[in-house]
């Protein structure tokens, strides 16, 4: 089934003087579900390749310059609640507790936010009892949580994440990524997350798209064994990777952080 | 944060010492003097201050004006907040512009045309004082605006939430908390202006007693009001910052 497919997408960005950018040239791929897989879709890029702007566009909160949007079938224009967008700093509106920020999103979706709903959803995202605590000044993995909540609040078709597991460390980050593997799991709801890590991109998904900047244009899809991935196949993850690193060395791109997470 | 916190907690300390100072430099060493009145005389003219200053009229007067035009002033920016958002609308022009004249003319300077223009109207130091509150609570939230975090709306307009929503819940929620935190910074200046305002063109108002004060060379008169008007302003602070703590808190 295909969820989304993407038909030459480009962004031009107008600076002053009549100058500009283009952000994306040309974008086209598309998201099927296979059988049997989670679906987590990775979108594997160096910083700046505008993997940012790709997941907005697909997400309804900028516009593209040209190219069509199908979300399962549809050409859609405004993606308002069918693709929630988690932004790289999480952010869990500060002002609003945790049931606040989850509520918000339920009413936008049916008027009225269902008690029960709203806890299924807190115990989901493991933050029973933390109900009435206000993200400000908690960690990022805390505010991950209600932002993860918040899109499923929303029954959408797809979630994109920019960047999730980029400043979470060691049991925070763990945990984080197991939340997110038991989205598509426990839901059904496929994901698209943007990474600039590769070890990361093999372990959390099922199909990796390969990006290179100046402009953001698709080097590649790979299409990921999860089997041996699960299973832990080194032999099999070193391939992915040699052939990861060889597409983006063909592309002579440099910022591509490394396995240890060194740019 | 800490050193502040302490310095806080040692002023009534001070102000004990002060008080002190005073009761014995003034009521007992020099009890005739130009700078500061005799403790007793400044007890016994609160009664005069009562009836022959209209202490109660004058008293309202300036913190009916000053609480009344703050609130008008917020609302006024709670109303227009769709407007505001919005920045090639005329409104927004029309503020700039006014903001750009108050570098350079102070507000006060505007004060006197009004009260050349309506010298009886008891509606003048209200004007005065929630256009200066307001113009410069626009002002600060078109700052605010200009450094509100985009992810918010991204994160809601995702979500589905249209225009209206992304204004009432998320832009004004997110500017709100420091819009009071201005109010709170300018509770002093306005104080200071309504006083001042009071003061030129007379007729009621705490301005208008210490006018009258000066006018009888009354100097426990003076320090009187000075005493009433520090206590209310103190405790109109702690109003304000009760208030927003109450309902403006993201903690």
């Amino acid at each position: 089934m295909s969820v989304l497919k993407l038909e030459n997408i480009s962004k031009f960005v107008r600076g002053y003087a009549g100058s500009g950018q283009l952000i994306l040239d040309d974008l086209n791929f598309e998201i099927n579900i296979k059988e049997q897989a989670n679906y987590v879709t990775a979108v594997l890029a160096p910083s700046g390749a505008g993997k940012t702007t790709l997941l907005k566009i697909i997400s309804g909160v900028e516009e593209q310059t040209s190219g069509k949007i199908f979300l399962q079938g549809e050409e859609y224009k405004n993606a308002g609640g069918l693709v929630p967008f988690i932004p790289e700093k999480a952010s869990s509106f500060p002002w609003m507790n945790v049931a606040q920020n989850i509520k918000f999103a339920l009413e936008l979706k049916y008027k009225a936010a269902d008690a029960q709903k709203l806890n299924e959803l807190i115990s989901f995202v493991g933050l029973t009892g933390y109900e009435d605590h206000f993200p400000d000044e908690r960690s990022l993995g805390f505010r991950l949580r209600i932002s993860l909540a918040r899109a499923l609040a929303v029954a959408p078709k797809l979630i994109s994440i920019d960047d999730p597991l980029r400043n979470l460390h060691g049991e925070t980050k763990k945990e984080i990524k197991q939340l997110i593997k038991k989205i598509p799991e426990e839901k059904n709801i496929p994901l698209l997350i943007a990474t600039t890590n590769i070890s990361e991109a093999i372990e959390m998904s099922d199909e990796i798209i390969l990006m290179k900047k100046h402009p953001g244009k698709i080097l590649g899809i790979i299409d990921l064994n999860r089997e041996l991935i699960s299973g832990k196949n080194q032999k099999y993850i070193e391939e992915v990777k040699q052939q990861i690193t060889k597409s983006f060395a063909e592309q002579e791109n440099s910022q591509l952080v490394s396995d240890a997470g060194i740019k | 944060m800490a050193a502040a916190e302490s310095t806080s907690k040692r002023i009534p300390y001070f102000l004990i010492t002060y008080l002190v100072l005073w009761i014995a430099l003034f009521e007992f060493v020099l009890p005739i003097n130009k700078i500061l009145p005799r403790p007793s005389i400044v007890i016994l003219s609160f009664g005069d201050l009562w009836k022959d200053y209209r202490l109660p009229v004058n008293f309202l007067s300036t913190v009916t004006g000053v609480y009344f035009s703050i609130a008008v002033s917020y609302f006024l920016i709670f109303f227009l907040k769709s407007i505001l958002i919005k920045k090639d609308h005329l409104i927004i022009d029309f503020i700039t512009s006014l903001n750009w004249f108050s570098r350079y003319l102070p507000g006060m300077v505007m004060g006197l045309f009004l009260i050349y223009w309506f010298p009886f109207s008891a509606w003048t130091t209200i004007v005065f004082i929630t256009g200066v509150a307001f113009f410069s609570l626009a002002s600060k939230f078109g700052t605010e605006l200009n450094h509100l975090d985009r992810a918010y709306i991204d994160s809601a307009k995702s979500l589905g939430a249209d225009s209206k929503a992304i204004s009432n819940k998320i832009i004004w929620k997110s500017i709100q908390r420091n819009i009071a935190d201005h109010i709170l910074e300018m509770h002093g200046y306005l104080w200071g202006l309504a006083i001042i305002f009071e003061f030129i063109k007379g007729g009621s108002g705490l301005g208008s007693i210490f006018k009258q004060a000066l006018n009888y060379n009354d100097l426990s008169a003076l320090f009187s009001v000075s005493v009433i008007t520090a206590v209310t302003v103190f405790a109109g602070f702690h109003a304000v910052n009760f208030i927003k703590t109450k309902f403006i808190h993201w903690n």
